[in-house]
């Protein structure tokens, strides 16, 4: 349910047709997302979901930069981005941690999981 | 010397359609475009029915930053350039010249504003896009690149006609060697229709929706809003020549004058609407008897139409076949000089010429209005618009054969 609304705000944003974005789908290696769309991306699902977005936590922007910090810390890469991105799952982390080769990790998912993090916050509230 | 320009590819859309053949077809069945505005049915409109721009353009994200009438430029511009056989090298080095209008969607773009305060929760983080003049520019350039000097034209309802003017120019005095030149606009909107109806400058019944543009008609009570689009691709004749493209026509002169009379109604003598005519015939080398043709602002308003009348008589008398191509389209703002040029050169082509509708009591006697379809060919054609604001704007063109 939360996929399929987070698919038809991405379809109607970039033009590009629901049968190629999954789950899986990498928003900018496959998609060719770029700033303003991103940008874009923020408005529209603050704007469907009602929640408050925080841009460089939902579009994993300052991935390198905690790996970095971490490794600076000495604390395991694994643990601090569990802090950082506390809507990732554990083992979404991993794959991210074993992805980062290929260019940006974010995927269609990872949205999905901000999304239902950021509602269940809400709701505590 | 000055070079020679020459126009050899166009992209139209149009509620007479989006080809010299289809629209030659309409013109003879008397297609009924227009209707009923369904925000106030006290209005009178034309619209292009069934219009989206993926269907000429494909999909492209960034479509969703384009206004109405901007969809219209983007998608004309993109035909043009399909059919023009232009090379991607030739289209880098290729100038963009534009005519635009302001978006007036207000209700659509802000959906609620309350004591002043704009709710943003439906618009797009980049809406300002929507009503930038140049995103039309700046999305043609990324569909067809081109790259070269580019300008946009906003001056009212001679902008189009003045964009390519500009471009013409350009080539002929050696800026540049090819242009896309046009424009696009719709105002079929409730914020479009409230500001000319506002303005007083709309038709306002009680005649059928076929019946209400009637330019130069004693009974012409205003203008009917349309919408749509037109660009050329404009080259120095030895551009041309050198690729092997088809010419649909020469473009010779170009002139422009602005009123400093008043904000909306035309100069009563029109002697700045003059001074632009006169600007294009000299330019052309012409004289005003050398005119076959002259396609009129002729708009429906009581104004407009008694000057242009005048002006006609005036400088070429009886002479020339008028024409008054807003009886079958409307009047499309901004971008009313680009598609009228549009069906002119569709009409260069099939022999049909759309003559003046609902012309049942003429305001003036002595002038050759056309009340048929089959005309001599005309060999000059002068395309004449006036804007708001006292901008006048002419060109004169010649048929190639």
């Amino acid at each position: 349910m939360l996929f399929e609304k987070v698919q038809q705000i991405i379809m109607e944003l970039m033009d590009i047709p629901a049968k190629d974005i999954t789950q899986e789908t990498y928003l900018v290696r496959d998609l060719d997302l770029e700033s303003i769309d991103f940008l874009e991306l923020a408005v529209s699902l603050n704007a469907a979901f009602k929640i408050d977005i925080h841009d460089d936590t939902i579009f994993l922007r300052n991935l390198r930069l905690y790996l970095n910090e971490a490794l600076e810390k000495t604390i395991q890469p694994k643990e601090f981005l569990g802090r950082k991105y506390p809507f990732l799952s554990a083992e979404r982390i991993q794959q991210v941690l074993s992805d980062l080769e290929a260019g940006p990790v974010i995927k269609v998912k990872d949205l999905v999981s901000y999304v239902q993090w950021a509602g269940g916050k809400k709701k505590a509230a | 010397m000055a070079r020679r320009v020459v126009i050899t590819s166009m992209g139209i859309i149009s509620c007479l359609g989006n080809d010299p053949q289809d629209i030659a077809a309409h013109v003879r069945s008397e297609k009924k475009v227009f209707r009923q505005d369904e925000f106030d049915p006290s209005l009178v409109v034309a619209p292009v029915a069934g219009f989206d721009p993926r269907q000429h353009t494909g999909r492209f994200k960034n479509l969703r930053y384009l206004n109405r009438g901007a969809a219209f430029a983007v998608s004309s511009a993109f035909i043009a350039v399909s059919g023009s056989g232009l090379s991607d090298k030739q289209l880098n080095r290729a100038g963009l010249f534009a005519g635009a209008g302001p978006n007036f969607d207000l209700g659509r773009e802000c959906p609620r504003i309350e004591d002043g305060k704009i709710c943003h929760e439906a618009m797009s983080a980049l809406w300002m896009l929507r009503f930038l003049p140049n995103t039309a520019s700046a999305v043609i350039s990324r569909l067809t690149g081109v790259h070269g000097e580019n300008l946009t034209v906003a001056t009212a309802c001679a902008a189009s006609l003045q964009a390519i003017g500009e471009a013409y120019r350009k080539i002929k005095d050696g800026y540049l060697e090819l242009a896309l030149a046009g424009g696009g606009d719709s105002r079929l909107n409730p914020g479009g229709t409230l500001a000319y109806q506002m303005a007083q400058a709309l038709y306002r019944g009680p005649l059928r929706p076929e019946e209400a543009s009637r330019p130069f008609d004693r009974n012409r009570q205003g203008f009917i809003p349309g919408e749509g689009g037109a660009f050329f691709v404009l080259e120095s004749l030895e551009h041309a020549a050198a690729r092997g493209a088809d010419i649909l026509a020469e473009v010779t002169g170009y002139g422009s004058a602005l009123d400093a009379h008043a904000m909306t109604a035309p100069h009563p003598g029109g002697c700045y609407a003059e001074k632009a005519v006169k600007t294009a015939l000299k330019q052309a080398g012409l004289y005003a008897s050398d005119i076959d043709l002259v396609s009129s602002h002729g708009t429906g308003t009581p104004l407009n139409d008694d000057m242009e009348a005048e002006l006609i008589n005036r400088l070429f008398g009886a002479k020339p076949t008028v024409l008054a191509l807003k009886s079958w389209i409307g009047h499309l703002a901004s971008a009313c000089g680009a598609v009228e040029l549009a069906l002119c050169l569709c009409s260069l082509k099939t022999g049909v010429w759309p003559w003046i509708r609902n012309l049942d009591k003429p305001c003036h006697p002595a002038l050759n209005f056309l009340l048929d379809f089959k005309i001599t060919p005309p060999e000059t054609i002068l395309l004449q618009n006036f804007g708001f604001g006292g901008q006048n704007a002419a060109m004169v063109i010649r048929a190639w054969v």
